[in-house]
């Protein structure tokens, strides 16, 4: 429970540090991905046309929200985690602590701002007549959760791996750029050329934004095989992360 | 937990820091660390420690510096992994390992007493009720609220101290950092350390300040190039230290040749204390002490012979020549002139001390020559200073149960 208890302490003080000395405070958490959201919708409505296909299709805006955010918390997290260690290095090497506690903080930190922000976006389109379905919103945050879980194994990685190799934390930015346009975010999967549509399949990612279109929107199927395959993966690259972060864990402070 | 309960204990322990020069060298230690090998090359800072603290025991940590104190203090409180052996820590720990460790200069005292209070394992309503008694014992007034980083380093030791003072630890374990305080607050720290060690408090103290040391432990550990070299009764351990500091300072003394090529008027054959040769004499408190040296004469005359005493720092405690006594050096033979003094029941206090021996001309004006021996006086006194002065007091004895008890 001392874990926990500090755990809480810094994710406390992290949501507090990026607001610290804002005028807006708390409102920067939902103003960042709604400025996005709206950036991205005028260019992909009014300059690039884009539609999203199928015949009673939503439209483009929740489309898009309803993966942005989520890609949000999921980018965010593991950036602010990969050099988490190495922030704290004073910290970390003058007082005894479970280390994993930080990157986990860390993490939790982000998906908690950005989750209130999915709540919020969701809620404010429902109102603005979007037809989506609330009562799915608490299953579309169960897989925030798993989703959490996926990014906190990469976190465990990158954090740790980041203590010896400095070039992780800025070549991580260009990756998931990378990863951001290779995953159905601005785009539904029918969009792409037949023959590349499975390829979606490798990206652990994928699953997330059209589930959650599935089920918030109803716009493509829920699939249950699609969900435990994602299931199986987030569980398997947190005990993958954690592993690695175990095992460099006490030569941090060699490296620090 | 009995009163003899262990509390820290370290067996074989050891430490070696792995060699990283270029950014190739990281990329071959991960490698390494993933296959779950150990470190390619490693220098090792700390080989085979073995001590065992046991509740209530007060433990002084002396050597020089970079023999490895920090880093045990490092391994006890967990904060380092070893690399070989094994460390056993019963006990919750109050660390006061560096100046501000653990705090996080952007934030204020006030969040920075919230963070130690969580990285101990306190709520937030027992972190809370601490706060009003850290905030008085830190006493650093409105720059509670300011970040630390405005801090200077005294207030800094003051808010660390406070604050581990609050959580009352089971083992206190502390690096130099009494040093920095200003006066009135060492006093008050070395206050708190010695109510806690009354009320059955565990420390483990890493301190360059014998004196601090012989004040707060009563066993000490000599640690010399990562390895022990003198564990024990906290005055034979700092003695043996002081002794053996000296004798490094001995060794570096100047070297004769150039002085004796120039020929002088006078110069010393030999000094020694005791008839100890050159070595360094280690003295009982109250024992006699005798000086002796031979001095050559170039011309024949006679010389006046100064001895002086000086704390190992340097601060004169004695001196007197032959001159001032009214005295001559003997001649042995020829041209050799040998002066002998001695000092009955000496009255100086425990510690480490240099005798020298310098000749002069007859005259008593020029000096030609000095030579240095290591003096360590040993015994238990607590007085302060270098001399026992003869005293008197006009009070009353304790009554005589108390004394059978102390």
């Amino acid at each position: 429970m001392p874990a926990f208890r500090l755990a809480l302490h810094f994710i406390r003080r992290d949501i507090r540090n990026r607001y610290l000395g804002s005028f807006s405070g708390g409102l920067w958490a939902l103003a960042q991905p709604l400025i996005q959201l709206a950036v991205y919708g005028f260019v992909f409505v009014y300059v690039f046309n884009a539609k999203v296909p199928g015949a009673n299709a939503p439209g483009y805006v929740p489309f898009l929200a309803l993966g942005l955010w989520p890609w949000v918390a999921f980018s965010e997290g593991i950036t602010r985690a990969t050099t988490v260690i190495q922030d704290n290095a004073p910290l970390i090497n003058k007082v005894a602590m479970p280390r994993q506690v930080l990157v986990f903080a860390a993490v939790a930190s982000s998906f908690l701002v950005h989750g209130v922000g999915f709540c919020a976006i969701t809620l404010a389109l429902r109102a603005f007549g979007v037809p989506l379905d609330l009562l799915a919103l608490p299953i579309a945050l169960t897989g925030l959760v798993q989703l959490f879980l996926l990014a906190l194994g990469l976190a465990f990685m990158c954090a740790a791996v980041q203590v010896f190799v400095r070039d992780l934390a800025p070549a991580l930015p260009q990756l998931l750029m990378l990863w951001m346009f290779a995953s159905p975010i601005f785009y539904a999967r029918e969009s792409l050329p037949l023959r590349y549509q499975h390829w979606l399949d490798f990206n652990p990612f994928a699953y997330y934004p059209e589930q959650f279109r599935a089920l918030l929107l109803h716009s493509g199927v829920f699939s249950l095989r699609a969900e435990v395959l994602a299931l199986l993966l987030a569980a398997l690259a947190l005990a993958f992360g954690l592993t690695v972060f175990r095992r460099l864990n006490p030569h941090f402070e060699d490296f620090l | 937990m009995s009163a003899t309960a262990v509390l820290a204990e370290t067996r074989g322990l050891g430490k070696s820091y792995p060699l990283v020069f270029r950014s190739r060298d990281r990329l071959r230690a991960l490698w390494h660390l993933l296959a779950g090998r150990g470190h390619a090359d490693s220098v090792a800072v700390l080989k085979d420690v073995n001590i065992c603290v046991r509740r209530g025991e007060s433990l002084g940590l002396i050597g020089e510096n970079g023999a490895g104190k920090s880093t045990l203090l490092k391994l006890l409180t967990g904060v380092l992994t070893p690399s070989s052996g094994s460390v056993t820590v019963n006990a919750r720990v109050g660390a006061l390992l560096e100046l501000g460790a653990g705090f996080h200069p952007e934030y204020s005292g006030r969040d920075n007493i919230a963070l130690a209070a969580a990285l101990y394992g306190l709520d937030a309503t027992e972190a809370r009720a601490k706060l009003p008694e850290i905030i008085e014992f830190a006493d650093i007034g409105r720059y509670i609220d300011e970040p630390v980083k405005h801090y200077s380093s005294g207030m800094v030791v003051r808010l660390g101290f406070a604050i581990v003072a609050a959580l009352k630890p089971d083992l206190l374990i502390t690096d130099e950092v009494l040093a920095v305080g200003d006066e009135a607050f060492q006093k008050k720290c070395v206050r708190w350390i010695e109510d806690y060690l009354e009320a059955g408090g565990t420390l483990i103290l890493v301190s360059h300040s014998m004196y601090h040391v012989q004040k707060l432990c009563r066993q000490a550990c000599w640690i010399k190039h990562g390895e022990i070299a003198a564990s024990g009764d906290v005055y034979s351990v700092t003695q043996a230290y002081q002794a053996y500091q000296e004798s490094k300072s001995a060794a570096a003394a100047p070297d004769r040749r150039e002085l004796l090529a120039q020929n002088p008027e006078f110069h010393l054959l030999d000094f020694s204390l005791n008839e100890s040769g050159a070595a360094p004499l280690v003295l009982a408190q109250g024992a006699t002490l005798r000086a002796r040296a031979r001095v050559q004469s170039r011309d024949g005359r006679v010389p006046v012979v100064v001895f002086g005493i000086v704390r190992a720092d340097g601060t004169p405690v004695y001196g007197v020549s032959s001159e001032m006594d009214g005295v001559q050096p003997q001649r042995e033979s020829g041209d050799v002139y040998v002066a002998e003094i001695v000092f009955p029941e000496v009255a100086l206090l425990p510690g480490a001390y240099v005798v020298k021996a310098h000749p002069l001309d007859p005259e008593a004006i020029r000096l030609f020559d000095t030579l240095e021996r290591a003096l360590t006086v040993s015994g238990q006194s607590r007085e302060f200073g270098l001399v026992r002065l003869r005293h008197e007091w006009a009070a009353a004895e304790l009554p005589a149960q108390k004394l059978a008890v102390s």
